[in-house]
């Protein structure tokens, strides 16, 4: 279980770090006067400093109102219901970047509708390679936008 | 009499079968995605726009800003038969519409939640009418450090107005622009910010970030809170519809102040959820039925709907004729129109009178057609929401990740969509607003070019932004209202040292 305040200062630390590497990344370029006026960091610069400030005042909102943030942020139940929706996404982002996104949807309409809507593999899997067609000719045919593709099309002559 | 001229030509332009065919299909595309949890509004838009690259962009902009009209309709149609608002600013459509549904008036709250919101909306178009060429000629007198001090008043008002704690919404806003920083400097054409990665080296497009925080981010919500949708049966006749028609004179009254608060949340970035909530705060206040409200109000379905979609069509005026978008949606389709070629703000007006004209008047015809087919179809979309969220959800899944690649076709963006979605899914849960951050990522580039010059003007003197009654008014609004708030928060903390109020 993970409660409010936990979380609150995690993202503060977060979106912190994440300005400091605007900063950061910002120096790289000259953060004064150039030639042509401000020098290509300056904005990013000051833009970085004004998230780390803004982060440390969330900080500072956390700690000084801890009391009023003990509730529960993520409880037991919800957090695997959170991990067995984004685990499922995760791979069907890895298996896209690999077999294209047609095949990969395939396989995660196929999956999800399976392990967790609980039909019959012949109907989940009927369903995964229905919505790859009609995607594809959509998308394809229809809008003539190429889509992520990997070595099942090539081997089928989808080019 | 200028503009009425002007829009009798826009209506030529907006009056072919096939720009009419294109409102229907986005009208019909925006129920849809208004209906379906985790798609709204906003990354509908984001979801289509790669797909009109190649269009005309009258076209495209009709196609987009119907799609607009219909989101707005399918959000309140969830409120009302599954007490779900599939859009933030149909939460306060809820409040009554679920109860009356509940009542068995289900069929009353729809025709009466569409015909306010296309009443609102007519409003907001008539004020665009009226005031756009006049706004744009306003601004022509606007040089670099005017625009850079109407993006700062934009953005203050974010700060001072939103519902959100001003460091939150201040982070939100910042991490925005340093998103659009990376990639190409637009004034240098160097590279910037790209950390030795190849796949930054065109930058973050804000689309990936309006899909995953909108879309993904929403869709993780969704599923962490556990899905069951009890909806309710219903069937629209045509006498319902009728009779419920007779019965709005009755409530001109709300339906006007509805619109004027709508109007102004509109063309102010205060926007369409602030709106409906303001709107229907008052009508509960003023309404001599008090007790009635919270408990199947009619009146409590037409204010909120009425302001709701008042602010949603008035934030295109800004858009339009500044180039300063009044809400997340209006943002993405002026980033849409950018990617066109086109630059919204006064110069538009001049240059491209046809599309401008074009644009207002299919929002006249987009709203009646809007209004005709949600009626029309209600009942088959509110069926779409029958089906297992099994099925539904990875598809939306899938609909979201191809949106991303479609973007610019770089499998780098799946990633980035990702991430974006899982950020969202905090920054929802933690009231981090998302609406400044997608606005800064739109505007990143103009505001800082803006300000460069600005720097340049005045030899790196920021007192350019005081040199003149007009910009230093603009300057003086925007500190006002973002740090107006705090400092009365403040005063009254010490006028009354003992109550610790917690500043939200």
């Amino acid at each position: 279980m993970i409660n409010r305040f936990s979380a609150e200062i995690a993202t503060a630390t977060l979106t912190a770090g994440l300005g400091l590497t605007a900063v950061i990344g910002a120096l790289e370029f000259g953060i004064g006067w150039g030639d042509a006026g401000p020098e290509p960091g300056a904005f990013p610069f000051y833009i970085g400093l004004l998230v780390v400030a803004a982060s440390a005042g969330n900080l500072f909102q956390t700690i000084t109102h801890r009391h009023g943030l003990q509730s529960v942020f993520l409880d037991r139940e919800q957090a695997v219901r959170v991990a067995s929706f984004l685990i499922p996404m995760v791979a069907f982002v890895v298996i896209a970047r690999l077999l294209g996104l047609y095949v990969a949807a395939a396989l995660y309409l196929t999956f999800v509708m399976r392990v967790q809507g609980k039909y019959r593999l012949i109907t989940s899997a009927a369903s995964g390679i229905g919505a790859a067609v009609v995607f594809y000719l959509v998308l394809e045919v229809g809008f003539q936008v190429p889509l992520l593709k990997g070595p099942l099309e090539a081997a089928l002559g989808l080019y | 009499m200028e503009n009425f001229a002007s829009l009798l030509h826009g209506f030529g332009v907006a009056l072919t079968t096939y720009h009419v065919t294109l409102m229907m299909i986005g009208v019909l595309l925006g129920i849809l995605v208004g209906v379906l949890p985790g798609l709204g509004a906003p990354n509908g838009v984001s979801l289509l726009l790669p797909l009109t690259f190649t269009m005309d962009p009258v076209a495209a902009i009709i196609l987009l800003t119907s799609m607009y009209w219909g989101a707005l309709f399918g959000g309140s149609t969830t409120s009302i038969l599954f007490n779900i608002p599939g859009e933030p600013s149909s939460v306060a459509t809820t409040f009554d519409g679920y109860p009356m549904a509940r009542q068995g008036q289900a069929a009353q709250a729809l025709t009466l939640a569409f015909l306010s919101a296309g009443f609102g909306a007519l409003m907001g178009v008539i004020l665009i009418t009226i005031l756009s060429s006049w706004v744009a000629k306003f601004a022509l007198r606007f040089s670099s450090p005017e625009y850079f001090a109407v993006y700062f008043l934009a953005f203050a008002s974010f700060v001072g107005l939103g519902a959100a704690s001003p460091f939150k919404t201040i982070v939100s806003m910042g991490l925005g622009f340093a998103f659009a920083a990376v990639g190409m400097d637009t004034v240098s054409g160097g590279l910037r910010l790209t950390f030795g990665f190849n796949e930054l080296l065109s930058g973050i497009s804000f689309l990936i970030a309006v899909i995953g925080l909108f879309g993904i981010g929403e869709l993780v919500l969704t599923m962490e809170e556990g899905l069951h949708f009890d909806g309710i049966k219903v069937r629209v006749r045509a006498r319902d519809v009728v009779k419920t028609i007779a019965t709005l004179p009755r409530y001109w009254m709300t339906l006007l102040r509805s619109s004027a608060i709508g109007c102004w949340m509109g063309i102010t970035p205060g926007g369409p959820t602030a709106a409906s909530f303001m709107s229907y705060g008052l009508a509960k206040r003023l309404s001599r039925r008090k007790d009635a409200f919270g408990h199947g109000e009619p009146e409590g379905v037409v204010a909120p709907e009425t302001a709701d979609h008042a602010a949603g069509s008035s934030a295109i005026l800004p858009m339009l004729a500044l180039g300063v978008p009044g809400s997340a949606t209006a943002a993405v389709m002026m980033g849409g129109l950018m990617i066109w070629g086109l630059n919204p703000g006064p110069m538009l007006f001049i240059e491209r009178p046809d599309f401008v004209w074009g644009l207002i008047a299919s929002m006249y015809l987009g709203n009646i057609v809007a209004v005709l087919m949600v009626l029309a179809t209600i009942p088959l979309f509110a069926s779409i929401l029958r089906i297992p969220f099994a099925i539904i959800g990875p598809i939306i899944v899938i609909v979201c990740f191809i949106g991303a690649y479609t973007v610019a076709g770089r499998p780098f963006d799946l990633w980035l969509a990702l991430l974006f979605g899982v950020a969202g899914y905090l920054f929802k849960k933690l009231d981090y607003p998302i609406a400044p951050l997608v606005l800064a990522m739109v505007l990143g580039d103009k505001a800082e070019d803006a300000f460069r010059q600005s720097m340049i003007m005045s030899k790196g003197s920021l007192s350019i932004f005081w040199s003149n009654g007009l910009v230093a008014t603009l300057m003086v609004i925007g500190l006002a209202l973002a740090f107006g708030p705090a400092l009365s928060t403040l005063a009254s903390r010490l006028a009354r040292p003992k109550t610790s109020s917690v500043a939200a």
